[in-house]
Order: structure tokens, then sequence, then C-alpha cells
């Protein structure tokens, strides 16, 4: 444990202090106040509109930022050798691996926070904030963040390019929306094998289209029962790509 | 050979998410499949919002192309003239994003009663869409009947629905003046006036201001002219 949080920290440390990690904030910022001007246009909408445009903003920003850090997260290290200087010392490769991935994780989680609190206290302080729960809102994205940084360090790992993984990655993304139509083909489907096959991949894929609360959120607020299961579907999924990404990172050779 | 310890446990996790992806999945909310989104001209975009999971924000720039639409100022979407495309501009918004209320009352009122329109049949359709997929409005079901009121000519049972609607939040400003219009065509002038008063006090009802500063006195005249022919009658 004290392995993975040594490593935690210098990541962590790495991430905020990289360009990279300033622009995603500074961006998400300007594109909240973006948000602003366009949902001038919806008329008495605004309020929807600027609460719809600024959780989006929110969540793309975190969604590229959290697909390219991790892509890039272990690969780099092993083209620029400085994985060998730190698994020379007593370090096992999976704390290795899971302290860089929560680094990252939580990296993302901080611009996400600071994108997140500026846009509730915009909504808060123009008194444009009705009903709904940002703060689930804000959790939805966070796990479908979490989700996809397991899985493209997974791609990462199981694939030789990081573009390969990238693509991939945004592939499964897109997928993870589709899984409704994956299952309603599914259901209309008159071959066995393939009806098998459909429900397979609709079972294998992400499913974030139920982590889309702030779709939702014009609806109604869900259940406990339905957070709860939310909360556990992103830690389950979560840590089966990680256990995998382990799996595939111990298998590597140097 | 054992299987190595980080295989069991991505096995473990994955059986723990399938168990909690079968309640997400029972419970989850219906949207309207990509398939049911109106082919327009701006088809691309919907899609391109409903497949990477933002369909709220699409519904959101749908809606404000529909007030655009609305307003003669969308080149996108050429129209043929009496708003021929807003049933399926109307339905790019709520097929996104079904709980979006006010896209369903506000297409609906302009093809129902707005000036030259006159297509009730679209608007029964758009409010019927809103009965099956946004459960629970009273607005649409009162819409619905106020509309059946019209088709049987029955313009008092008519009015009477809508003015018991005007005070709703989600009434839309365009609404509100048509149904001044409507009291204004059947000469109750007074009451037309008021809501046109009230139209420009309100901040909500902002781009309605325009028509209810040429409409205002053009009423105060109407009365005015109406009190003053008895007393030329008369004389």
């Amino acid at each position: 444990m004290g392995t993975i949080k040594a490593v935690f920290d210098y990541t962590f440390r790495e991430h905020v202090r990289h360009k990279v990690w300033l622009s995603a904030a500074l961006f998400g910022l300007i594109m909240i106040a973006g948000a602003l001007v366009t949902s001038a246009l919806a008329q008495d909408e605004r309020a929807r509109m600027l609460l719809d445009l600024g959780l989006a903003a929110n969540e793309a920003i975190a969604l590229v930022s959290i697909v390219f850090l991790t892509v890039h997260l272990i690969l780099q290290e092993i083209e620029s050798r400085a994985v060998f200087l730190i698994l020379t010392h007593p370090v096992r490769r999976a704390d290795y691996l899971l302290g860089r991935f929560f680094g990252t994780l939580a990296a993302v989680g901080l611009v996400m926070a600071v994108t997140g609190l500026a846009h509730w206290g915009l909504l808060k302080a123009a008194g444009l904030l009705e009903g709904g729960s940002y703060l689930l809102a804000w959790a939805c994205s966070f796990g479908k963040v979490a989700i996809m940084g397991a899985l493209s360090l997974l791609l990462s790992l199981a694939l030789t390019s990081e573009a390969a993984a990238m693509a991939f990655a945004t592939f499964l993304w897109v997928l993870g929306h589709f899984t409704a139509e994956i299952r309603f083909l599914a259901d209309k489907s008159a071959s066995p094998a393939m009806r098998a096959f459909l429900m397979v991949a609709a079972r294998a894929a992400p499913d974030f289209a139920h982590l889309n609360y702030r779709d939702a959120w014009h609806a109604g607020f869900p259940s406990a029962s339905w957070i709860g299961a939310a909360a556990l579907y992103c830690v389950a999924y979560s840590a089966a790509c990680l256990a995998l990404a382990v799996q595939a990172f111990d298998q590597k050779e140097f | 050979m054992r299987p190595p310890r980080a295989l069991l446990a991505a096995a473990a996790c994955a059986a723990l998410a399938l168990g909690a992806d079968v309640p997400l999945t029972r419970g989850a909310r219906v949207f309207p499949s990509m398939s049911l989104i109106p082919s327009t001209e701006l088809a691309a975009q919907d899609v391109a919002f409903a497949s990477t999971g933002f369909r709220a924000a699409g519904a959101d720039m749908a809606w404000v192309q529909m007030l655009q639409y609305c307003a003669g100022g969308l080149d996108v979407i050429p129209d043929e003239g009496g708003y021929s495309r807003l049933k399926d501009v109307a339905l790019r918004v709520v097929r996104l994003d079904p709980s979006f209320h006010r896209a369903y009352t506000y297409a609906a009122g302009i093809l129902a009663w707005f000036h030259g329109v006159d297509r009730p049949d679209e608007a029964a359709e758009i409010l019927q869409e809103g009965l099956r997929n946004d459960p629970g409005q009273k607005m649409y079901p009162m819409y619905i009947a106020a509309i059946a009121f019209k088709k049987k000519g029955d313009a008092d049972g008519m009015v009477a629905l809508l003015d018991s609607a005007y005070d709703d939040p989600q009434t839309s400003p365009p609404m509100r003046a048509i149904l001044a219009n409507l009291h204004k065509s059947r000469g109750e002038y007074e009451k037309a006036l008021a809501i046109w008063e009230d139209i420009l006090s309100s901040d909500r009802d902002q781009t309605e201001h325009a028509r209810a500063r040429i409409a205002i006195p053009e009423l105060k005249r109407l009365i005015q002219e109406r009190a003053a022919a008895p007393r030329r009658r008369a004389r």
C-alpha cells in the first residue's frame, strides 16, 4: 500500500505540474464560459441549457484528458526506459501500475472538480440550479471517466501502438452509448447465434448510458438502489479492466 | 497450473459488474432510438451528440435551432412557408431528450394556433408523443383537448382551456401571444390588452415584447373606438 501511495503521489504531482493538466482545466472553464454565452440564445430555457452544456463540457474535457494521459502513461515510460529505474527498486509491477492509474485519475478528477465547482457556482449565483443533484451528475461523469481510464490503460498495454489504443478507446466510448440499440437488435434477431453474440457484446461493452444521469436530470431523481447499482458497476468494471491490465503488464518482457 | 490471481480478480469483478448491470438495465430510462430522430439537414449533428452520450446537450442545440427556425432565420433547414418543417424540427428536440417539456408545447402551440399555420393534426401528434414519452405533464392533455375543441369548432371551450393554462410556467411566450390574438379576434379587446400588458411586464416573455409594444396601442385604440361608437349612434 505504501508503494502504491508513493507512486500515486509522484504521478499526481507530475500531472498537476504538466501543461496538459493546466490546459485542460483552463479549456474546461472557457467551455463553461462559452455555455454561458450560448445559453443566452435559449430564451427561457437558459437554465437548462447552461446546466446541460456545462456538464457535457466537463465530461468531454475529462474524457479526452483521461484517454490521452492513460494511453501514454506506461508506454512512454517503457519507451524512455524510465520504467526500469522504478522496477529495479522493490516495487511490484501491480503496485506501480495501480499507483500510476490512481494518480492520473485523481489529477483528472481534480480538473473535473475545479470546472464542476466553477459551473455549479455559476448556476447557483445566477439562481439557475433547479431540481436534480449536481453532485450525482458529477459523480456519474467521474464514474464514466474512471471506467474509460481503466479501459484505455488496458488497451495501451494489450495493443502495441498508442494510436490504436486511442482509436479503440474512442470506439468503446461510442459503443458504450449504443448498448440499448444492441439489445434491441438482439431482441429482434431471428438467429440464435446472432442473438447470443449481440447479447454478449452488449454485456461486455461498458454501458455508459446507465451513467448518463445528466441526460436524465430533467426526468426526475433516481432511486437509492439505482445509485448503489451504478456505483457498484463503475467500481467493478474499472477493477476488472485494471486486473486485466495488471496481468498484461506482468507478462510484458522488458 | 493455477490461473494467475489477476485473472481470477478480473473474473470476479466482471461478474459483479454483470450483476449490477441487470438492475441498471431494468430501471434504465428509455430514450427513443437514434433511428427515430427525424432525418433533417442537421442529422449528422444529432447523431454525433447522441452517439457520444450528450443527448441533453444535443437537444439544447436543436432547441436553439428550432427557435431560429421559428424566427425565420435557419438557412440550413429551408422552409416552404407556414412552418412546413416545424414538426420534424420539434421532433428532433424531443427525440433527443424526451423530457424537453417546452419543445412539445411550443411547437404544438404554433402548429395549432399560429396565424396562417393551422395544422392541428401535426400539433396533436407532437403532444401525443409527449404523453407517451414524457408522462406526468398536465399541459399535453390540456392542449390536446383544446385542439379537439378547435377541430369541433367550439371556440369558447378552446379559449377557456387555453386561458386556464395561461399562468402555467410551461406556457410559452408565443402561446401567450397567440392567446391574446385569439381574444382579439373574438372581440374581447380588454382581455387581449390585459395579456399583452402582462407579457410586456414579464422578463420571461421578452421575445414577445416587440409585438406587445405594437399590439397595446392598437388594442387601446380599438377599445376607445368601441366605447365611442354607441355614443355616436345615440347622437
